[in-house]
């Protein structure tokens, strides 16, 4: 029980930082991405290979993970930077589409349907981190840390220019503001820190493969981000705890057959998402809305 | 010959996308709402097609079923989703997250009630004869043209010529000029969902007598329509038409240089190229911004 | 030599913008001399909005130039113009609505796109402050710009603009709808801001807050410039007020 626990609390961990990743460019900067589970990914992949061939270190392989994504984060700005609004949406969607053909195709790199498997236990400048809790410590020391940058930043002035833009990009530009630099600049820190959490998402699993970089998963971290509350600091948090609980709580409730499990808990989040959109659309920790 | 038959396979699937990217296209020309659930509409059908041809009913009746499954998601979604939406925010990103949860429902209901499995109804439809040697068209070839262009004829003449349709076309121009006309835009908007919905159900059926149905379709006609839609220029029924086709071939003539696996990608490819060069699309006018 | 005489920080030259087969602008000519006030009157779809667009890099003129300081400015964009010092109004106000009334003047004054501003960040909060109290929004600061009243909105996008320190302002209806009072309040500051020699152009429909501001009216109809002078000559006119009211018959 405590085995499952400790898992549980990681993944928690990691998916808190990459939902509140996702929020820098869905809250903040109204870059709707669908695709989040690329980059994502690409950090996981790039961890994994690091951890295989270098070292399982903690901070290499979150920090390569968090370089390759964010490098890699310019296939999302491009289309940021040309559309917006519905088009950026389905560019986003088709993003997703090539990069999880992507992912199953390149097999010398990504291990292919089968994935990389086998990533030794992580480490932390040469100790060992493999015991549960001592990876559950880096875990939140990486969730609380990426939490404090993004926090200074989004509370300090590129916070303030990136949701000016995303509420009237016409107006932020004639004040001055360097729109297609201020979005790229959120894409990458969005797309970065997502990678930091693929990294330690690899050495958490000790294997990945494609099935973890899908659609659905670009869905489920959106939805963890909508759910809580887009634009606030504690809703993303507030998401990933309640869609990474319904599983587990749904195990325990009779009546459902084991096999069922996992439609039957996409179904609850898909209805959740709809009715939040219907009733309360700024999410579970956002404010009602204004007035207007 | 290998090229022409791709090509040949490419058509048929292009001319199904093209209907239901029409159907999408129909509907966010009539309404402004992208009708991200559109690819619910075509599972809902094919699935409900699939259900009546085991429970034993005839194949026209079947289309029914599908047809009326179809059309009621479309009002459904219509009433009950957009148009509260719309009455509070109307934000475009809340009226897609919404649409995808619904996405997701119908998707996790078809997998809780028909597994997560291919299913499909026999048929002869891909029995195929040869035209030219070597040259190999199925039943399914002919159907598809044929629905397609009595379907495109029928909308054409209907858009084009009768009052509500010209109405239809007018409703997301000029709201005001229909209540001048006596013309009520909410029937209108619960017209072109019906219409735009029942599009999806040759696509559906065909598909499901075909190469079977799973219940990603949702998910995966959701993309098609929209990535026609982009290629097309959104909003113009024409251009969803062409991108629908153009998706359709691109899918399966990829086939002949790579990887089946990239058949599903090489759709976005083109989309992806489209909206970095080209965001209005073939037939857009202008991008809206 | 009197303010005329000297070059005027804004002037265009032949300015001209199609719409499909719309002649929106059609060659106008405009100098906006430094520290007065300069009102565009002219009916709906005149142009007013365009020419602000086409002026502010917004648009891509068809023909013509914006000269800054007299020096032609060539092909430009809405940030390069705003960094030469001119500020902008929206008929539409386009306030950052999901963020507070003090964010928003905060927001107008952090060019820099980097995670961080060059510069002294105690001064341009106290920039920020200072814009608020002269529009009468100190109270307000805190409160969504969503969330605000129809006047106070109207003078968060005065804050703004104020804020920036910009040497010319082009505002777009700023007054239109504002109750006698708020009207007395935005008078005095564009007054004052005259005062300190900040050029002001302001698209106005009421002819009572144009005769009451402006030192001189630029009359635009149909995209052309038909008449500009000062208050009293252009609004005697009979024959512009045929137009203006619509008595185009
Ligand atoms: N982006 C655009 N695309 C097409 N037509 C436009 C565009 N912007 C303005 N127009 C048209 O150009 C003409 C001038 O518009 P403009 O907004 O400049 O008028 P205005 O003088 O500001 O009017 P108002 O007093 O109503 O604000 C109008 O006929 C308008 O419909
Ligand atoms: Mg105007």
């Amino acid at each position: 029980m405590t085995a499952y626990l400790l898992n549980l609390a990681q993944l928690a961990a990691i998916f808190g930082l990459l939902a509140a990743s996702l929020n820098v460019l869905v809250g903040y900067g109204g870059i709707f991405s669908v695709a989040h589970a690329v980059f994502f990914g690409f950090g996981a992949y790039a961890g994994a290979q690091i951890a295989l061939n270098v070292a399982p270190d903690v901070l290499l392989v979150s920090a390569a993970g968090g370089l390759v994504a964010g490098v890699l984060s310019l296939a999302l700005a491009l289309p940021a930077l040309r559309v917006r609004g519905e088009y950026f949406v389905v560019a986003s969607l088709g993003l997703q589409m090539v990069a999880t053909t992507a992912f199953t195709e390149a097999e010398p790199v990504t291990g292919g349907l089968g994935g990389l498997v086998g990533i030794p236990p992580p480490q932390l400048l040469g100790l060992s981190l493999a015991s549960p809790w001592a990876f559950l410590a880096v875990c939140l020391a990486a969730l609380f840390g990426g939490l404090a940058v993004m926090r200074l930043l989004m509370r300090g002035s590129f916070g303030r220019s990136l949701m000016a833009l995303r509420d009237s990009e016409s107006a932020a530009e004639a004040f001055g503001k360097n729109v297609a630099l201020l979005k790229t600049l959120a894409v990458a820190l969005g797309c970065a820190i997502a990678g930091v959490a693929g990294g330690l998402f690899a050495l958490q699993m000790a294997f990945v493969n494609v099935e973890s970089f899908t659609l659905d998963q670009s869905v489920l971290v959106l939805a963890m981000v909508i759910v809580g509350g887009a634009g606030t600091l504690a809703g993303p948090l507030v998401g990933t705890l309640l869609l990474l609980l319904l599983p587990a709580a749904l195990s325990f409730l009779p009546g459902i057959p084991p096999t069922e499990i996992g439609a039957v808990q996409q179904a609850i989040y898909g209805l959740a998402m709809t009715l939040l959109m219907i009733f309360r659309p700024a999410g579970l920790a956002g404010r009602a809305q204004g007035k207007r | 010959m290998l090229l022409a038959q791709l090509l040949v396979s490419g058509i048929q699937t292009g001319l199904l996308y093209a209907l239901t990217a029409a159907g999408f296209a129909l509907i966010f020309g009539a309404t402004r709402i992208f009708h991200f659930a559109h690819g619910a509409a075509y599972a809902l059908a094919g699935y409900g097609f699939v259900f009546a041809v085991r429970a034993g009913w005839s194949w026209p009746l079947a289309a029914l079923l599908a047809t009326v499954l179809a059309v009621g998601f479309g009002l459904f979604m219509d009433a009950f989703v957009y148009r509260p939406i719309q009455r509070h925010t109307g934000s475009f990103f809340t009226v897609f997250v919404a649409a995808f949860g619904v996405v997701i429902v119908v998707q996790s209901g078809i997998e809780i009630g028909f597994g997560r499995a291919f299913v499909a109804v026999t048929s002869s439809l891909t029995r195929a004869s040869a035209v030219l040697p070597g040259l190999y068209l199925a039943r399914a070839f002919w159907i598809a043209l044929g629905a397609a262009a009595v379907l495109f004829g029928a909308l054409g003449l209907f858009l084009a010529r009768t009052r509500t349709g010209i109405a239809l076309r007018a409703l997301a121009e000029n709201p005001d000029l229909l209540r001048a006309y006596g013309l009520s835009a909410r029937r209108l908007s619960a017209l072109a969902f019906a219409l735009g919905s029942a599009l999806a159900v040759p696509g559906a059926v065909l598909g499901a007598a075909t190469t079977g149905l799973s219940p990603s379709v949702a998910s995966h006609v959701m993309l098609v329509s929209l990535a026609a839609s982009v290629v097309g220029g959104i909003g113009s029924l024409r251009g969803a038409a062409a991108g629908g086709l153009v998706l359709g071939v691109a899918e399966n003539l990829v086939v002949s240089v790579l990887d089946t696996q990239w058949s599903e990608a090489a759709g976005f490819v083109v989309l992806f190229a489209f909206i970095l060069f080209r965001p209005r699309g073939i037939f857009g006018a202008a991008l809206a911004r | 030599m009197t303010p005329q005489a000297m070059t005027p920080p804004l002037a265009v030259r032949g300015l001209a913008k199609h719409f499909g087969g719309l002649a929106a602008v059609q060659g106008v000519d405009l100098d906006l001399p430094a520290g007065l006030i300069t009102a565009l009157v002219g009916p709906n779809g005149a142009g007013k909005t365009t020419l602000f667009n086409l002026i502010t890099g917004a648009l891509a003129p068809d023909a013509g130039d914006v000269l800054l300081d007299g020096a032609r400015l060539g092909p430009t964009t809405p940030r390069q113009i705003a960094r030469r010092g001119v500020a902008r109004s929206f008929q539409d106000l386009r306030l950052f609505d999901h963020m507070s009334a003090g964010e928003n003047v905060l927001a107008a004054i952090e060019p820099a796109a980097w995670f961080w501003q060059p510069g002294d960040a105690a001064a341009r909060r106290a920039a920020a402050a200072a814009a608020l109290a002269d529009t009468g929004l100190t109270a307000a600061a805190g409160a969504l710009a969503a969330d605000l009243a129809y006047a106070e909105r109207k003078f968060l996008s005065l804050a703004r603009i104020l804020a920036t320190g910009a040497r010319i302002w082009l505002l777009d209806e700023p007054a239109s709808g504002l109750d006698p009072a708020s009207r007395a309040r935005f008078v005095a500051l564009l007054r004052a801001a005259a005062g300190r020699g900040i050029t002001v152009c302001l698209i106005e429909h009421n002819l009572d807050i144009v005769t009451e501001l402006a030192d001189r009216i630029v009359f635009l109809d149909q995209g052309r410039k038909l008449a500009e002078g000062a208050p009293e000559a252009i609004l005697r006119d009979p024959a512009l007020a045929a137009i203006y009211f619509g008595d185009r018959a």
